[in-house]
């Protein structure tokens, strides 16, 4: 067996093609990222050795804490309610007696399917303080709660990532209910011969088995809720004010608005170095051991 | 608690189908838009049937820019590009979760980085790689960085199905006396079918809707996708909204037959793989 | 399953075949496209301008049209500028592959020269008798601080005006206001009767910027300006005083729901159908309200804190040229042709700006005649313009980068109605530390 998986041909034949392509085209720029965050640089001209200055005046930057809070929200806001929202779905919609199955299963899928601008303009319509229909719900239902959603400070970051939240659930919910499917019958008849009810069942039982799964939709909502751009760029341009800054959105705005190449790349490094962290600390809370079943 | 809502409790129903409208409405609202001016678009109708059915939105979308060029380039980058990235992923993600090998979880770790780095950070770098490689204004320039940006999302998930796979499987094989490529090509890739399938609508939807790294690296007007034609709608002041929102849909149709078509394969390989291994 | 085996094989014979084709046909079209520029013995120069509306088509083919006849060996490429803050014309710069010829502003002027990206055109100028052409009115927008030129200029001293409906002031008995006090009664009586009392686009941010520094011309004429070349500081009363008077305006329900979600269409119908009172805009938005409102449609001098200040102040007016325009890239293979054309473009922008688009407001001198009348808030314009005591610079003038990323910000917040005056000043300080 040793012999067989070991096979040193195969493993280059596998892996060399994928290896060098993502070290040429991804970690050579993002290594110059890093070299590149050490220097007091515009982007074009040589550039001045600076260190670890950027660094230090990005720990005392509040526009950096104000991203870096709100990233943190809307990675939090993400992995709740899409990894909530899709377990749900995932799991009823994986019993395959539930009426009107094939409808709703690509029903749930359609936000992922269109263009970031196209939702995000639908949404801008919604949350439209004068004409919205979202303050329409809440007038029809004689809740008096108008709200500027986006043009508020306090709600804009919930709102931006609600709009997030809700277009990419059909990710984690394909994701999930892919698991769920090829979970073998047995392992939940057996839970249900126990007397087990299904969503116990499910709970003690499915869930679990899908630990694999799980693993990479934290890393995929959370990492995804830090590294948030296009939705800010379309829907509130970093505003009202700075409210909505990401770090991915400071970066933007220092190397491109301001100017400073250097000093945004520094943010990027941060940035990837806190998802480093967290999809490490993901993989070592969730599921050690692989699971066969 | 649990228990109470999964007896066809009709409060959960309601959430399902209510969800269900709630998620496909967008699409609705974008034909509606589509056949809009923009008084209606932003004043006086944002929501419903649009009162006067322009359907001149579709054809100032496409004469007035050169809608099926951009679409047919789409086509092109896109369908390469999932395959590229499908084929390569799928590779390294049976290397990495189950061939033997020093340093496996340390190359899959190194893949899964491309995650997390922002796009418009490496665009600068990224940019002058391509005019190195003399790939500016070339299919390549965007085929190339969109592979390599797909693999890592798509090799995660490829290793997390691989790991789900019994080693019983690859130890029979090898007794029949199946070597490893046969046992890749003939026993691992049917199993894991189902997050193919699921991995080509994703990669599909990436590099359809892809528009930074177009933006900055195509500028010949015979190269240029659909997002990046669409962006040109958009004026400094002023835009027609409503031939915008018939661009869109035009761009957005291949998007849900091709979901439809894949989303049916994964279900129907579902069935077959479950049965095989029940 | 054997259905999705075929499909894959199929998408990979079809994309290798389709792969294969473009690269055949793409090197056929190269060289079909050089010979036949060979033959025509045309010139090819790039070049990177605004082409996304009826508006800035207008302006663009206009100017080729004319360079066609004037120069017919030259063929222009276009590239679309894109908004995106200016990064794809700084990656062009980062991989040596500028355009020929390229739309820009003052910020992007600024970096470029230090970089040795764009050309200094000042041998250009002389030799194309350039600055003969200037209106002497408008020289600020030909040379930069260091008393050099990057581009050719056409727009001019623009200027952001407030507008205002005449009708909804008579018919709800408004005064049209001249101090804060009044501005203030004329909002509550809006307010009363549902309609909008000022309507501006405050999601870009150029016009929030803008809105600022109305209100901060009344204590200084130099207004964000003086902040923008360090002579004045965030923290001077006069830009304490003015981030308070906009905090109070707003509080007081001056603005519509969502205003820093607005776009220009959005805020623009708000006043054009009546629904609005007052509207930000610069000069150029007289052609549309014009077009939408007629003779109802007027502008009024900012409003001060007292009524002395807004006499005295009344001529002090926000907007400004600034050096930008036509540059061209420091890499262009004929420097003589490149530097003709840019100076071309730019001078036909400004003609069919003065003659076709009503406004006398413009860089160069134009001796055509003119097509379309100037509107009459136009006619009042032109009359204002020689009294004009001082102008500032919108937001795509200023040249500390820093200090406009943080201003843009930083005014955009003051719209939000949940910013105080104190956190504008250090949050201008912090970022342009």
């Amino acid at each position: 067996m040793n012999k067989f998986l070991g096979n040193k041909t195969a493993i280059l034949l596998f892996t060399l093609p994928t290896i060098v392509l993502f070290t040429i085209i991804v970690m050579w720029p993002t290594m110059q990222v890093f070299y590149r965050s050490m220097f007091d640089w515009d982007g074009l001209s040589a550039g001045k050795f600076i260190f670890l200055d950027n660094y230090k005046r990005l720990f005392e930057d509040r526009l950096f804490y104000t991203s870096l809070k709100n990233g943190i929200i809307f990675a939090i806001m993400l992995a709740v309610l899409q990894i909530g929202i899709g377990t749900v779905l995932a799991l009823t919609i994986s019993n395959k007696k539930i009426r009107g199955r094939k409808f709703l299963r690509v029903s749930y899928f359609i936000p992922v399917v269109l263009s970031v601008t196209v939702v995000c303009q639908l949404w801008l319509a919604m949350y439209n303080g004068e004409y919205g229909l979202i303050n329409k719900i809440f007038e029809t239902l004689g809740i008096p709660y108008r709200q500027d959603w986006l043009s508020n400070g306090k709600t804009a970051i919930y709102a931006v990532a609600a709009v997030n939240a809700w277009q990419n659930m059909g990710y984690h919910f394909a994701l999930l209910l892919a698991a769920a499917n090829s979970i073998p019958e047995q392992y939940l008849e057996a839970a249900k011969i126990d007397g087990a009810e299904k969503w116990k069942a499910h709970w003690k039982v499915t869930i679990p088995l899908m630990a694999e799964t799980y693993k990479f939709c934290f890393v995929l909502a959370i990492t995804g809720g830090l590294n948030a751009f296009a939705n800010m760029q379309i829907m509130t341009g970093g505003g009202p004010g700075t409210d909505t800054y990401t770090l991915t959105y400071m970066m933007y705005r220092s190397a491109f608005r301001v100017g400073e190449f250097g000093y945004g790349t520094t943010a990027a490094a941060f940035l990837v170095i806190q998802c480093l962290i967290v999809t490490f600390a993901i993989n070592k809370l969730i599921a050690r051991d692989r699971i066969v079943y | 608690m649990w228990s109470k809502i999964r007896k066809g409790n009709p409060i959960f129903k309601l959430f399902l189908w209510i969800y269900a409208i709630i998620s496909v409405y967008p699409l609705v609202w974008m034909l509606f838009y589509s056949l809009k001016d923009n008084n209606e678009i932003f004043v006086t109708n944002p929501f419903g049937f649009p009162t006067n059915l322009r359907f001149e939105n579709y054809t100032s979308a496409i004469s007035q820019f050169n809608v099926p060029k951009y679409f047919m380039n789409s086509v092109f980058v896109t369908v390469i590009t999932v395959v590229g990235t499908i084929v390569l992923a799928v590779m390294f993600a049976y290397s990495a979760a189950r061939l033997r090998w020093r340093g496996k979880t340390i190359a899959q770790m190194y893949i899964v980085i491309g995650m997390f780095v922002p796009v418009q950070v490496i665009m600068i770098p990224l940019a002058i790689l391509v005019r190195d490689f003399n790939l500016t204004n070339t299919y390549s320039s965007l085929i190339i960085p969109y592979i390599a940006f797909n693999i890592s999302f798509s090799s995660m998930v490829f290793y997390g199905f691989f790991r789900t796979i019994p080693n019983e499987l690859e130890e029979s094989a090898c007794l029949d006396g199946a070597n490893i490529y046969q046992t890749f090509y003939k026993i691992m890739l049917p199993l894991v079918k189902p997050s193919i399938a699921t991995m080509v609508i994703f990669v599909f939807l990436a590099a359809w809707n892809e528009y930074p790294i177009a933006l900055m690296l195509i500028s010949d007007e015979a190269l240029k996708t659909l997002p990046l034609g669409l962006q040109f709608f958009q004026g400094q002041f002023t835009t027609n909204w409503g031939a915008m929102g018939a661009a869109m849909t035009i761009a957005s149709l291949p998007t849900v037959l091709v979901y439809i078509l894949f989303s049916e394969q994964v279900e129907k390989a579902m069935t077959v793989g479950s049965a095989v291994k029940g | 399953m054997k259905k999705m085996k075929k499909a894959l094989s199929l998408g990979l014979v079809l994309s290798l075949t389709m792969a294969l084709a473009a690269c055949g046909s793409n090197k056929g079209n190269e060289a079909e496209s050089s010979s036949s520029n060979a033959q025509e013995g045309k010139t090819k120069l790039r070049i990177y301008a605004q082409y996304s509306d009826e508006d800035t088509k207008g302006y663009y083919d206009y100017a080729v049209a004319e360079l066609a006849k004037e120069m017919p060996n030259v063929q222009l490429d276009l590239e679309i500028q894109a908004q995106d803050d200016g990064q794809k014309l700084k990656t062009y710069a980062a991989t040596g592959n500028l355009p020929d010829v390229f739309n820009t502003a003052l910020d992007q002027i600024n970096v470029f020269r230090q970089s040795n990206n764009i050309l200094e055109l000042d041998e250009y100028v002389d030799k194309l008798g350039f600055k003969d052409k200037m209106q002497p009115s408008a020289l600020n927008t030909l040379y930069t601080d260091d008393n050099h030129v990057y581009a050719f200029p056409y727009a001019g001293n623009e200027m952001i005006l407030l507008y205002y409906n005449k009708e909804l002031f008579e018919q709800n008995g408004v005064k049209v206001p001249t101090t804060f006090e009044e501005m203030k009664a004329a909002i509550e009586t809006f307010k009363a009767k549902g309609i909008t009392p000022l309507s501006i686009f405050a999601k870009e941010k150029w016009p929030d910027v803008a809105f600022y520094d109305m209100f901060a011309t009344r204590y200084n004429p130099a207004g964000i300006s003086a902040l923008d070349k360090g002579e004045a500081k965030p923290s001077d009363e006069a830009y304490v005083k003015a981030a308070q008077d906009i905090i109070d305006l707003v509080k007081a329900g001056m603005l519509p729901k969502g205003v820093t979600n607005l776009n220009y269409d959005q805020a623009a119908a708000l006043f054009h159908e009546g629904k609005a009172a007052m509207f930000v805009n610069g000069q150029w938005e007289i052609e549309a309200s014009t077009k939408a409102l007629g003779d109802k449609v007027g502008y009024m001098y900012y409003p001060a804190t007292d009524a002395a200040t807004y006499e005295s102040g009344k001529m002090a007016f926000s907007g400004g040229g600034n050096p930008g325009g036509y540059a061209v890239s420091a890499n262009t293979k004929d420097k003589e042709l490149a530097t003709k054309v840019a100076s071309f473009m730019a001078l036909k922008y400004a003609e069919f700006k003065y003659t076709q688009k009503g406004s006398p407001i413009v860089s160069t001198k134009v001796d055509k005649p003119v097509v379309k009348a100037f509107d009459p808030m136009m006619e009042q314009l032109a009359k204002d313009l020689p009294n004009i005591t001082s102008t500032t610079a919108f937001a795509w003038g200023l040249s500390n980068t820093k200090f406009k990323a943080a201003i843009e910000d930083a005014s955009q917040a003051l719209l939000s109605g949940s910013y105080t005056a104190e956190q504008f000043v250090s949050d201008l300080e912090s970022a342009m530390k």
